[in-house]
């Protein structure tokens, strides 16, 4: 079996990265595509032994399985180019944040009738092998076309199948998860600095402070609340610093940064299947700015007006109590 | 070797849960001592095959390796208690949260010249073997000593020594860190349920996520801000979400935290010390009302603020 990558950005790094230490697949079965050669990440595909060309339709025609790792609104692109190169053994699996497997089959059913399609969501985590993937099959994928992903992706973490509507609050959780977390450790690393520890050894204790609890807790039947609990002694430091979390609305910080991301994954989607913005102007325009349009209507918009409203409000601004 | 615990409660059972795991000691080479027995983790320490007493005395005599892991304003009386029992063989951990070295040093010295001493900080997920212990080393401990408890709390984790005056900062951050990281997680799954996912999976991929991204940056030489960066993609998602994150001042609840955690350790130590207060109110009070009590001065709140 061969895997093929279009796109050789930070995603078909880190899978690479992953698949290979895992053992799953050697580097001279991968092939990976890209028009620009200068990126970091193809010299470090290339260091690993992957087969590296700028021409798309040479990684279809070497390839099984098929990644399409490239920014959402690049796919219309990418599938045209090698739609007519798509043969029955092709399972085209799209990381894509927010692109819908109706778009890609759509695109797909004009050079082929069966299409075998598949859509995940993963992260950068894949690289060490703590990845968090989810996937959704197409209408013309097998059985057999969605084990084959499940224990690619399996590799290099955890891997389960969801249905297509449940993706982009997956995106929103464990897709940007990562990020959320680089901020906490930053920040816990900030706060033992300024109690008095080096920079190397506070980042080294909040980043495996997190890796532990987050251990305990896959490891663990009991709810999240009951293993803070466990760790929280009467009068003592932990729950005097749980304090001041809550004071300042830690819990509703994340769960509105799921939903933010959430959204904008559903506004990326939106507006690529307009395709009435210019590509390159997708990733710098919002949902208000394509309201203002002429001819946009919102019920053509049919998304529900609360996903505005969330990037106007001013909920945040009275939230935080400085000590 | 044999390994006592003086206590029989969360950090003795995942001290024992972790060490077992990892296989550096036999069960039936540990002894736990504790006068309350109904403790679930007593039945769990019995279960793994541990030696279970009411006696500290016993845990002392069958031990090399003894470990306090009973709360900060026990020690004393434990002290009092084995002290003179003591042997040359003994090395004495605590591991209690605020509590010095020197005033373990001084209790055990009205019974024996020399008493080896370390003291510890770890956290709980010792019981998964991933835990983040650092230590210093008393008086008259010796390096084999120091070396000794370090592989037994590398098997469990990650282990370093550091100067004592910088244990009060690793109880803020790693000590405390679990209960934050699990607050976070908490919040992350209620994200994921409120945008429609089985609260199950919310939970699954939330933990997966922060696993993931701290494996990610303890073996990346690369600064955290250099990683998340690496993770927005322009007017994408993720920066979309960060921004929401930074505007209710996350980051700043976070150095809280670990400040807050940090000043309450300093404060049970300075309470301990002064043993005025009664052990079961230390754990009630603050050190605003300790300040309201006739014959405490300022000058003795000095020391915590450096």
């Amino acid at each position: 079996m061969s895997v093929g990558f279009i796109g050789a950005g930070q995603l078909a790094h880190a899978l690479v990265r992953g698949f290979t230490a895992a053992g799953v697949i050697a580097t001279h079965k991968i092939t990976a595509s890209s028009p620009d050669t200068d990126l970091p990440t193809v010299q470090q595909l290339r260091k690993l032994g992957v087969n590296f060309t700028t021409s798309n339709k040479e990684t279809v025609s070497r390839t099984d399985v098929l990644f399409l790792a490239v920014k959402p609104h690049i796919i219309p692109f990418v599938l045209d180019e090698i739609g007519p190169d798509i043969e029955d053994r092709h399972l085209i699996v799209s990381c894509a944040a927010g692109v819908r497997i109706s778009s890609i089959e759509k695109k797909l059913q004009q050079y082929r009738t069966s299409p075998k399609v598949i859509r995940c969501m993963t992260n950068t985590p894949v690289v060490v092998r703590e990845g968090a993937t989810v996937y959704a099959t197409g209408s013309y994928a097998d059985v057999e076309d969605g084990k084959l992903l499940e224990q690619l992706m399996a590799s290099v973490g955890y891997c389960t199948e969801v249905e297509e509507d449940l993706i982009d609050a997956v995106t929103g959780l464990s897709g940007s998860g990562p990020a959320y977390a680089f901020t906490a450790v930053d920040a816990l690393a900030d706060g033992g600095v300024k109690m008095g520890l080096n920079r190397r050894l506070a980042v080294r204790l909040g980043a495996q402070a997190l890796l532990g609890a987050a251990r305990m807790l896959l490891d663990s039947e009991q709810h999240p609340g009951q293993l803070k609990d466990n760790v929280c002694s009467p009068g003592g430091a932990t729950i005097h610093a749980l304090h001041v979390m809550e004071s300042g609305g830690f819990r509703s910080l994340l769960i509105n940064a799921v939903e933010a991301s959430c959204v904008r994954t559903r506004e990326l989607q939106y507006l690529a299947d307009q395709e009435k913005i210019s590509p390159a102007a997708i990733k710098k325009t919002t949902l208000d700015q394509v309201l203002q349009q002429p001819g946009v209507t919102p019920d053509a918009v049919g998304v529900r007006s609360r996903g505005i409203s969330m990037f106007n409000s001013s909920s945040s601004s009275s939230r935080t109590k400085k000590k």
